[in-house]
């Protein structure tokens, strides 16, 4: 018989057909789909460093981020206590890890751990992206009592109290939004004295 | 000769009739949930194919009325411009959220009715799938108009994915071609979204209704006495052709009269109202279905994270990870915990099933607590006290349906073991 499982019994390798083809099939679906693998990796982009990266360099100008006057110099005079807007580096707005929030305040208001050195008249700046999960935060003006103001992010309520260095007050944010450095210069505009204190964007890792 | 036996010559269509158009659907008016899904999908593959044509997977910038735009965007502006550029788009939105809505009431009406039973195990894990990736499909959806609103979605998405311990940054990287927002998101969303997923969707749906064909349809208890009268095991119900098949297209235009009114009503993602990706994120809140991953987020500790075997474990991972991939677990364990011997032909009263009733009902309350946890902001309820409110209301459920079906059982001495 030259078929079948007579054949089968009669070979002396000591390895039936059944087995020998059972062997073929794994031995080739293991290499089809560590091939796969091999072009899944092609489908993961290279790591360009990752994450919010600032280019903000002290002696930047602040510019408004949005609305009618976007690309406009912040003017000092035209803040009231209570006030806030988002702000780029003039020149460097294509990139959001540069996003800050400026706030007014009373700077009598200022408690530990805010950095007194790194406000001026009042003024304090805080990175403006969650470091929750990256929403951009909003201010939440208290009308009748503007020091009572807050920073909230929309997406799941993390609260950031400005008057203590953007501790967190509430909601899912692991840590505090970093403050960086603002001076009012001679002519009236606002411009950035420092680096972040601390790290800036989502905390996911 | 007419047409038809010129065809029937050659394609035996009569003896196709004699074979499949006969077979017996049994009927109960809840049977028709997983009709409303598959019909959802029929709509959303049409108006798909209608967006297709006019839609551009790019964020190259471009000049739309003056201003300098996504060209995505810009490309949905021009569809909503056109007659029923707009009203194709929410049709599709909406049959998106019903074939969600559908297919969730029907794994509810499976589930109740405990038709998830012995043999038909894998069924229910090919619903699941079914739920998951019609989950997916609406999630890649969000993203391609480019709004303000797709772009901030899609970025949590992003951020929860990267969170994930040891696999997280390779895997975001992967599904968002590289680190969101890339130029590569887009175009990789559109082809897993018109392409990867509904082929995916199609595969399961049609493995779906092979499993029923082959399996036959639970059928209601009443027929159960019927049947032994008659003495026979064959179904009792209508056939597919006409009956069934008068039913269901009758049924799919009713369906479809409802979405295109609601299409034409309600205004639903008004993207120019978005508007184009800008600094600042305005209040928005997910479509219903991913309402209970939102709210989890919302209510987890921020500080909440702790190391296993070298990977941090954050509360973004635990919330939009751990949490939904959970409740697919347990759902998936359903039919192999309740287990049964013999296979079972006939749904189930929940009313006699107080231990499995309860329990879908607890967690029909969990999840919609945790949904209303989504809206705490205007609700103003602290993230501690809602985590409260939701453990209690859970319970209450749980136990007081449990105890009243007990009662019930007792007083008609039924003889019920769980």
């Amino acid at each position: 018989m030259v078929d079948g499982i007579e054949g089968d019994k009669g070979e002396k390798a000591g390895i039936t057909r059944r087995r020998f083809t059972l062997g073929v099939l794994i031995a080739s679906a293991a290499g089809a789909l560590g091939s796969l693998f091999a072009m899944l990796k092609v489908l993961v982009p290279e790591k360009k460093g990752g994450g919010y990266v600032t280019t903000i360099q002290p002696g930047d100008r602040l510019v408004y981020a949005k609305g009618g006057n976007m690309g406009a110099l912040l003017q000092a005079s035209s803040f009231n206590v209570g006030d806030a807007v988002l702000a780029f580096p003039s020149g460097k707005s294509s990139n959001p890890a540069n996003l800050v929030q400026v706030i007014k305040l009373e700077e009598a208001e200022f408690k530990p751990p805010i950095h007194l050195d790194l406000t001026d008249r009042g003024f304090v700046a805080y990175s403006a992206i969650c470091t929750h999960l990256g929403c951009t935060v909003s201010w939440v003006k208290n009308e009748k009592a503007p020091a009572a103001s807050f920073t909230e992010c929309f997406c799941h309520n993390s609260i950031f109290d400005p008057a203590r260095g953007a501790k967190v007050m509430g909601g899912p944010a692991p840590i505090p939004l970093a403050q960086i450095g603002v001076k009012v210069a001679d002519d009236g505009t606002l411009v950035f004295t420092s680096d972040f204190t601390g790290p800036i964007g989502p905390q996911v890792s | 000769m007419s047409i038809f036996t010129w065809f029937d010559e050659r394609l035996e269509l009569k003896k196709f009739k004699a074979k499949f158009l006969v077979k017996t659907f049994p009927t109960h008016p809840t049977f028709l949930l997983g009709e409303m899904a598959l019909f959802s999908f029929i709509t959303l593959v049409v108006t798909g194919l209608f967006l297709g044509f006019l839609y551009e997977p790019s964020t190259k910038m471009v000049s739309l009325f003056g201003a300098m735009v996504p060209s995505a965007y810009a490309s949905v502006v021009k569809i909503d411009i056109l007659p029923v550029g707009m009203i194709i788009r929410r049709v599709h939105h909406w049959s998106a959220m019903l074939m969600i809505a559908a297919v969730l009431t029907h794994l509810m009406r499976i589930y109740f009715t405990s038709a998830y039973r012995k043999p038909r195990e894998i069924n229910w894990l090919v619903g699941l799938g079914l739920l998951g990736m019609a989950m997916v499909a609406a999630f890649t959806g969000y993203l391609l108009p480019y709004s303000q609103f797709s772009v901030t979605a899609t970025s949590i998405a992003y951020y929860v994915a990267k969170s994930m311990p040891w696999v997280g940054d390779w895997v975001s990287r992967l599904l968002f071609a590289g680190e969101f927002p890339s130029e590569g998101t887009v175009p990789r969303f559109f082809f897993m979204h018109v392409m990867l997923i509904p082929a995916v969707l199609i595969g399961l749906i049609s493995l779906h209704l092979l499993i029923i064909v082959k399996q036959k349809h639970t059928e209601p208890r009443s027929n159960k006495n019927r049947k032994e009268a008659q003495g026979g095991r064959r179904l009792i119900g209508i056939p597919i052709w006409p009956e069934q098949g008068v039913i269901s297209l009758s049924f799919y235009l009713f369906l479809l009269f409802v979405v295109v009114l609601m299409a034409t009503y309600i205004p639903l993602n008004p993207i120019e109202t978005y508007g184009p990706p800008s600094p600042g994120t305005p209040v928005m809140r997910p479509d219903w279905y991913f309402l209970p991953v939102y709210g989890f987020l919302k209510l987890i500790p921020g500080d909440l994270s702790f190391s296993v075997l070298g990977g941090k474990i954050t509360p973004e991972t635990i919330g939009g990870v751990i949490f939904p991939g959970l409740l697919f677990l347990v759902a998936a364990l359903i039919p192999f915990l309740d287990q049964w011997k013999e296979p079972q032909y006939y749904i189930a009263n929940p009313l006699h099933r107080p231990f499995m009733t309860s329990l879908g009902a607890g967690a029909g309350v969990f999840l919609c607590m945790t949904a209303v946890a989504g809206y705490i902001d205007v609700l103003h309820i602290s993230p501690g006290r809602m985590t409260g409110y939701a453990i209690l209301a859970t319970l209450a459920a749980w136990s007081v349906t449990y105890t009243l079906l007990r009662r019930y059982n007792r007083k008609r001495g039924n003889n019920v073991k769980t």
